[in-house]
């Protein structure tokens, strides 16, 4: 048998877990009930930016069906991961309109809700950081304390008596020089709102925290189980081992779910009621106003290029408004030292990218991880300068794009295998049918008619932002009738995760899908370690995990049957359920006559039960240099590149994308089905990024648009026409060391979806287009400003 | 929902009036798309809420001859986008009924409800403005008709009287010729608030008429335009010089929904895109 012939991988299996999902039997923590369990509500800060004078509870204690009241005087804990800035709620000050200040814990909901309103807050107001300048200026500090925050060292940079949660840079080669090198130097600048990361099940926490010793339980709509353990027992000082954390299944996270959020809250109010079960749940006015969104960000790109259109020095300022908190957020700074400037060769290049806080609501990861709002910047700034230096955005992309031998901004030697972002672009190219920029003539026949149509693409990449020491494991067992279990610490939370694992472990072993069973709500203290569900990461290395562990498990297989058949290993293989001899391959023993182990026909018995366990483990990465950043962070890069065209009604403004055309290196497509979910998915979601969606604060930083009325994402009306995914699966450049060569794609979808349609955009109307939302007001009010009063003069 | 209140459903009119003039500060709960948000935002408490559809008279929807089409206060949305009858002839609120929400809040909203929350940018305003619809109200009092220009008075206020209920709405019949066209801007494709909206009718007279929601603090008419419209053919012509005209007759604010700068200038597109729809079906 051929090693080269793929059995399951590659075929596009319905999830495993869908029948459960469509038939409503699938069990999420918003319907969890839990004997003697109470409910708790939140009351948030009116106010961004405030000392809290006093708490008076008294009334709201005295109400009927109240059990407990905390503030921050109780939750006073730190929480975080990367940047440990938090409380768990706000202490002596708040930082954000809609910080917790307090909770109530009571019999039902509706009492506890009426409880909040009992709670009377004094508050003296503070000077309000609203936005990057303010922040910069640094009169008014958001945490005067900064630079004594507990953060990785080496990794992340406070800056005391600042804003700046963080300034991490790249540096390499001589910028001086590079710009005397260059014909042209062009600048631009870019910005992006923050946006909500909008799952359909909003963040829920049921805890149980015994009074009588260090044990917590929690049950959470998290994506990473493990890194809930991690923290919420740094949070609390216990051993990681008390907390015991249930993730069943999860309605969608987008990077919103990702870190810890209310289990460290929910396990105090469950400690102030004695150990009973509390659950929380947010409503969606909540989820947008208390939980973290994807940070708002400003890009500063100042590029020297010769006349011929090659990058020779460029200087980047990557500002991220980070809100009132940053643990998270600094990581999605971090990775713009290494990707931050987009797929392309730059020999000299100074970057910095300041993680900076505000008084608004805080950010955190969110699908993408930086990239979207990086590659808005980036890719635009490229169709700007081939505008200028009259060069075909294809071509300028194609003189710069890398290519195996070059370096990566912060030094890393790009392999044959590290992918073809090259074969990406011409993939889109080709498609799109790009024949270069539309006349002047056709552009004006066209707007006389009042819908003008337009092309653009983008280029993409991304590699996974985690540390350098990442990792995971898988568990198998197989059952007396040859089924086997599955054991993951990953969570699927609706991106097909089980599904793909399970098709990795039937290949291996060998057997058909229906005998391969990955086992849902994912327990801490049962599952095997795996870091977090982010990154795109998953299937490289949980399938590198659980093919490890299959292996293993055949391994285990042919020493018995050699045993009993009399050979050596080295002459068995196996599939159809048995180990067989190569050549006589009647000498034979099933799988299910090994899974408990061999017992002779006399009664004697070998080998035992099947248990393989397989580990993947981050291999040859090193923290970026703190001066220079030069390092090798990214483990598995997947290239990708859009193509759009649309077509934009010049009156209303509004921007219906007939195309768009996505191609992605993604060296081996294990389940199609469920990559075009994601590349779907992604897409839309990155067209709500471009055309849609985006927070809005007032004068006092309060938000403005906390529920769905106003705080709009696409709609199934507002999906592209037609969307064409291009999957590379060249085995030449495909993922090496990753399982059949797959890399991740989970996120790239979204990413470049608004340059695209920005470059497309300038297509159409010869407008650039800086900042986010294109919305049809922000499109139609640049088309009168650009061709109405300018003429006017 | 910090709102504990009582539910009633009276059976008519008569007992709905008595209720609601026996216990002021009731709600009246037809379709609760508005209703239900205010009370989970706890922007609106109540003691009594009062459901109207068990009043079967308030589900009436007919259209007779002569006389015009009758709406009651209890009928959906999704029954006036779908009726045959209605895209017929009065083809603008068939358009603005079909853009209101989505499928499943029309499964529940009703149109009355939607002018009685008196938003100023109350979709099925506008073809109600252009088709001069009669309020019908039962109160204390007894029975009164209002026109509909009238029934607005304010940000989220009506005509309406302590005690008193709409009981529904008519519009009067309209001539072979007559045509009417309703176009709305919203920030998404799918279902969205209005930015700006907006109804024009063309009757057999040639005479026009303007209907405009989300530009001023109520859903108006456009009465000076339309009387410089009377003299105009609908031509490609008038339809730019449509564009710029309607600016000086709309008084939209900025909110967190659209700039006024936009409304300025989505009404005056809004306003030529019908202008020229209508005008290649042969409306002159």
């Amino acid at each position: 048998m051929s090693e080269k012939i793929l059995e399951h991988i590659g075929k596009g299996y319905d999830r495993k877990e869908a029948q459960e999902k469509v038939t409503g039997q699938a069990v999420y923590v918003h319907d969890m009930e839990v004997p003697g369990m109470l409910y708790a509500k939140v009351l948030l800060s009116p106010f961004a930016h405030a000392e809290i004078v006093s708490i008076d509870y008294s009334e709201a204690e005295k109400l009927k069906g109240v059990k407990a009241v905390v503030t921050g005087k109780e939750a006073c804990q730190r929480v975080g991961l990367y940047m440990v800035d938090k409380n768990i709620m706000a202490g002596k000050k708040v930082r954000y309109q809609g910080e917790i200040v307090s909770a109530v814990v009571a019999e039902s909901e509706a009492v506890a809700e009426e409880a909040v309103t009992l709670i009377k807050v004094e508050y003296k107001e503070l000077p309000i950081v609203h936005n990057l300048d303010e922040a910069l200026e640094a009169k008014v500090l958001v945490h005067e304390n900064l630079h004594t925050y507990e953060h990785m060292k080496g990794v992340f940079f406070p800056k005391k008596d600042s804003n700046i949660a963080s300034w991490n840079r790249t540096k390499k080669g001589d910028i001086k020089k590079g710009f005397e090198e260059a014909d042209f130097i062009f600048e631009d600048e870019f910005s992006v709102p923050a946006v909500a990361h909008v799952p359909m099940e909003t963040h829920v926490t049921i805890a149980q925290a015994d009074p009588y010793s260090d044990k917590i339980k929690i049950w959470s709509s998290a994506q990473s189980p493990f890194a809930v353990r991690q923290l919420l027992a740094k949070s609390m000082g216990i051993a990681k081992g008390n907390v015991n954390v249930i993730v069943p299944y999860v309605g969608g996270g987008f990077g919103g779910k990702a870190g810890v959020h209310l289990e460290p809250l929910v396990s105090v109010l469950s400690k102030a009621v004695h150990g009973l079960p509390v659950k929380l749940k947010m409503t969606r006015e909540e989820e947008f106003n208390i939980l973290p969104t994807r940070a708002g960000m400003r890009a500063r790109f100042k590029t020297g290029m010769t006349k011929e259109g090659k990058i020779t020095a460029m200087e980047v300022y990557h500002d991220w408004d980070s809100g009132a908190y940053a643990d998270y957020g600094v990581n999605v700074g971090k990775t713009a030292v290494y990707s931050g400037a987009g797929p392309y060769a730059v020999p000299n290049i100074e970057l910095h990218s300041r993680t900076i806080y505000t008084n608004k609501v805080f950010s955190t990861a969110y699908r993408g991880f930086g990239h979207l709002e990086t590659h808005w910047a980036v890719e635009r700034h490229m169709d700007i300068m081939a505008q200028k230096l009259n060069i075909d955005p294809y071509e300028l992309r194609m003189k710069n794009l890398l290519r195996p031998g070059d370096t990566t901004i912060s030094g890393e030697l790009i392999y044959p295998t590290t992918g073809d972002p090259v074969a990406c672009l011409n993939a889109v190219k080709n498609e799109l049918k790009w024949t270069g920029r539309k006349s002047q003539e056709d552009r004006k026949r066209e707007m006389e008619t009042g819908k003008v149509r337009g092309q653009g693409f983008a280029m993409l990449q991304k590699a996974p932002a985690m540390p350098s020491y990442t990792s995971t494991s898988a568990i198998m067992q197989m059952d007396e009738d040859g089924h086997v279990k599955v054991m993951l610490g990953a969570v699927d939370f609706g991106q097909g995760a089980n599904t793909i694992m399970a098709q990795v472990a039937a290949e291996e072993l060998r057997v058909p899908m229906k005998d391969v069973e990955v086992v849902w709500n994912v327990e801490t203290d049962k599952h095997p370690y795996d870091w977090n569900t982010v990154a795109s990461k998953y299937t490289f290395m949980g399938g590198n995990a659980v093919r490890k562990a299959a292996r293993n498990m055949v391994q285990q297989m042919k020493e018995v049957a050699g045993q009993v058949l009399r050979c050596h290993t080295d002459e068995l293989t196996h599939g159809d359920g048995y180990i067989y001899h190569v050549h006589q391959t009647h000498r034979r023993i099933s799988y299910v006559k090994l899974s408990m182990g061999y017992a002779y026909e006399n009664g004697n018995g070998i080998g035992g039960p099947l248990i393989s366990h397989g580990v993947y483990m981050a291999s040859g990465l090193s923290n970026p240099d703190p001066e220079t950043g030069q390092g090798r962070p990214g483990l598995v890069w997947t290239f990708g590149a859009h193509g759009v065209d649309l077509e934009v009604d010049v009156e209303t403004g509004e921007v219906n994308i007939l195309k768009i055309v996505s191609a992605f290196d993604i060296g081996k497509v294990i389940n199609k089905k469920l990559v075009d979910g994601q590349v779907y998915g992604g897409i839309v979601q990155g067209v709500g990024s471009a055309l849609i969606e985006g927070y809005k604060f007032d004068g006092e930083a309060k938000l403005l648009n906390p529920y769905f009325g106003d705080n709009r994402i696409p709609s199934s009306k507002d999906i592209p026409d037609e969307v064409k995914a291009i999957y590379i699966e060249e085995p030449k450049t495909a993922q090496v060391d990753g399982p059949y060569g797959a890399r991740g794609i989970g996120e790239h979808p979204m990413i470049s979806v608004p340059s695209a349609i920005g470059n497309a955009l300038y297509e159409a109307l010869e407008i650039n287009f800086h900042r986010l939302p294109l919305t049809p007001e922000n499109v139609a009010l640049a088309i009168d400003k650009h061709y109405n009063n300018d003429e006017s003069k | 929902m910090l709102s504990k209140f009582d539910y009633v459903k009276p059976k008519t009119v008569e007992e709905a009036v008595a209720f609601l003039e026996n216990n002021p500060g009731t709600r009246v709960l037809a379709g609760g798309t508005d209703l239900i948000v205010l009370l989970r935002r706890n922007l609106l408490i109540t003691d009594h809420i009062l459901d109207i559809k068990g009043i079967e008279g308030l589900h009436r929807l007919d259209y007779k001859e002569g006389k015009g089409l009758y709406i009651g206060a209890a009928v959906l949305v999704n029954e006036i986008s779908e009726a045959p009858m209605i895209q017929d002839k009065y083809r603008a609120l068939s358009q603005a009924a079909g853009s209101l929400a989505s499928h499943q809040l029309r499964n529940r909203a009703t149109l009355v409800g939607n002018i009685c929350n008196a938003s100023p940018g109350a979709d099925l305003s506008t073809p109600l403005l252009v088709y001069n619809a009669v309020v019908h109200i039962e109160g204390p009092e007894g029975k009164r008709e209002l026109g509909i220009e009238d029934f607005f008075t304010g940000v989220k206020k009506t005509a309406l009287k302590k005690g008193e209920i709409v009981t529904g709405v008519s519009l009067p019949d309209v001539q072979e010729g007559d045509s009417s066209y309703y176009k709305k801007q919203a920030r998404v494709k799918g279902h969205d608030l209005a930015t700006v909206g907006i109804s024009i009718r063309r009757t057999s007279e040639q005479e026009t008429l303007m209907g405009m929601a989300a530009i001023a603090p109520t859903p108006i008419r456009l009465r000076e335009l339309e009387k410089k419209l009377k003299n105009r053919d609908f031509n490609e012509e008038t339809a730019n010089w449509l564009k710029e005209e309607i600016k000086n007759h709309v008084k939209p604010i900025s909110d967190v929904r659209a700039s006024l700068e936009y409304r300025f200038l989505v009404s005056g597109a809004l306003a030529k895109k019908i202008m020229m729809t209508l005008m290649e079906e042969g409306v002159k």
